[in-house]
């Protein structure tokens, strides 16, 4: 669900930064490395627990790679129950990776 | 002066090209400086001193070369500057295009040469610092430009490289995402949403125009409060007019200042009328939803391929690492655009 590199990543490249790399790139990545560490696992938990609701059990990138492949087969097109619970779990993981990645954009939007 | 890809030999062979392509006796590299502005693309500025020549005297220019990994969309030099040559001709305002050069045996690369013009890209400058009065003046000089630049049709002989314009410009961007998402391993479920809110609501095609296609703020100069040129014509190609405006009004360019619909400038409605009274065409609000969505799903996949040119092509920058992480901006925007709809 989250998108890389991951925070650990980051805040390794940022630690190795030249000089020379804008300070605000350096925070900005150290930022992401701590919102990821202190949210942790639980968001990917959560998510991996609406896709099971939906498809049942299964390895979570297998689940949200089915999630990808069925919304492209037009499965969610129509209205109803199904699409509106896809729905909310699009909105979900968005915001949670907003909060972790750029929670001023999710600020600004008004979406707290 | 010297860098790792400007040594001494390099600088020389570079004057010696020069003058051979200006007719000047000699040709004195005083100085090249690499310029902040442009992440895919590296933009130098060069001083040089050119003996005779249509060139003669001191110049003040810039030279515009490859990053070290470039994105799939772009053009190659030559067209970038064949198209640049062509939209200064027909009065958009952009750099002069000086000359192209292909032979990779003078700095290891092609590159191409412009005027250097004066102003500063920076979109958070411009968004956060200008005053209401000059971000009006400045949208609607954007809003000329675009219609300047939109007012070009196919086939002009000189553009020959960009190939026949699409029969359907929207049917041909969908299928383009989709199949850029298809050759990804990572899921995206939020842009497959986005993929299928497209397909559904394609709009009729239009008749295509010269467009842009990385018409936004951060991608103009301005100087104080005045705009002063339109650059980076890499991605520039046959499309639906639309495809720019929508890019344009796309939340992730406005720089923070979201009510500004218009480039982080403007209300949308401004820009709009601004726009149409330039070009003498109404633009359609279904239409214009539709590449701004569009535009969310491009900019989503832009970003990862930035970012692969650091996780897979070695480039060494916390920049674009940085940008792996923007595809949720356009996933929220994505979610908004379809929801509204």
């Amino acid at each position: 669900m989250r998108d890389r590199p991951d925070g650990l990543a980051l805040a390794a490249m940022a630690d190795a930064a030249s000089t020379e790399v804008a300070c605000a790139l350096v925070e900005r990545a150290r930022a992401i490395a701590a919102r990821e560490r202190a949210a942790g696992a639980a968001p990917l938990e959560a998510c991996r627990g609406a896709l099971v609701a939906i498809y049942g059990e299964g390895e979570f990138e297998a689940l949200l790679r089915r999630l990808a492949r069925d919304i492209r087969a037009g499965v969610y097109d129509a209205p109803g129950p199904p699409r509106e619970t896809v729905r909310g779990l699009l909105w979900a993981m968005t915001r949670q990776k907003l909060s972790e990645s750029n929670p001023d954009y999710l600020r600004a939007a008004g979406i707290v | 002066m010297v860098s790792a890809k400007f040594d001494v030999a390099a600088v020389e062979r570079l004057g010696r090209h020069l003058a051979v392509r200006t007719g000047a006796v000699r040709v004195v590299v005083s100085e090249l400086r690499r310029l902040p502005h442009g992440s895919v693309q590296e933009n130098w500025q060069l001083r040089a001193d050119f003996e005779g020549g249509v060139l003669a005297g001191r110049q003040h220019l810039v030279l515009r070369t490859n990053a070290a990994t470039r994105l799939s969309e772009s053009r190659d030099k030559a067209s970038e500057f064949a198209i640049m040559r062509m939209v200064h001709d027909a009065g958009v305002t952009v750099p002069e295009p000086i000359l192209c050069c292909t032979d990779p045996t003078v700095i290891g690369e092609s590159f191409l040469l412009m005027r250097w013009m004066p102003g500063s890209a920076e979109g958070g400058a411009i968004v956060d610092r200008l005053p209401v009065a000059s971000r009006e003046l400045i949208a609607a000089r954007l809003a000329q430009e675009l219609a300047t630049l939109h007012a070009i049709h196919p086939p002009p002989a000189e553009l020959a490289m960009l190939g026949p314009p699409p029969r359907d410009a929207a049917q041909q961007r969908v299928a383009e995402m989709a199949q850029a998402l298809e050759r990804r391993d990572d899921p995206y479920p939020v842009a497959e949403w986005a993929v299928r809110w497209l397909i559904r609501h394609a709009p009729p095609p239009s008749a295509p125009v010269l467009c842009h296609r990385d018409f936004r703020t951060g991608n103009y100069l301005v100087d104080g409060d005045r705009f002063t040129a339109l650059l980076d014509w890499e991605f520039a190609g046959w499309s639906d007019p639309a495809e720019d405006i929508g890019w344009f009004c796309l939340g992730c360019w406005r720089f923070g200042a979201r009510e500004r619909e218009a480039g982080g400038l403007v209300p949308r409605d401004i820009f709009l009328r601004a726009y149409e009274a330039a070009s003498g065409t109404p633009v359609d609000r279904d239409r214009l939803r539709f590449w701004e969505v569009l535009a969310a799903l491009r900019w989503l996949v832009i970003a990862l391929e930035q970012r692969d040119r650091c996780l897979i092509g070695g480039e060494a920058s916390l920049d674009l690492a940085l940008t792996g992480r923007r595809p949720a901006e356009c996933e929220l925007e994505i979610l908004m655009l379809t929801e509204a709809a």
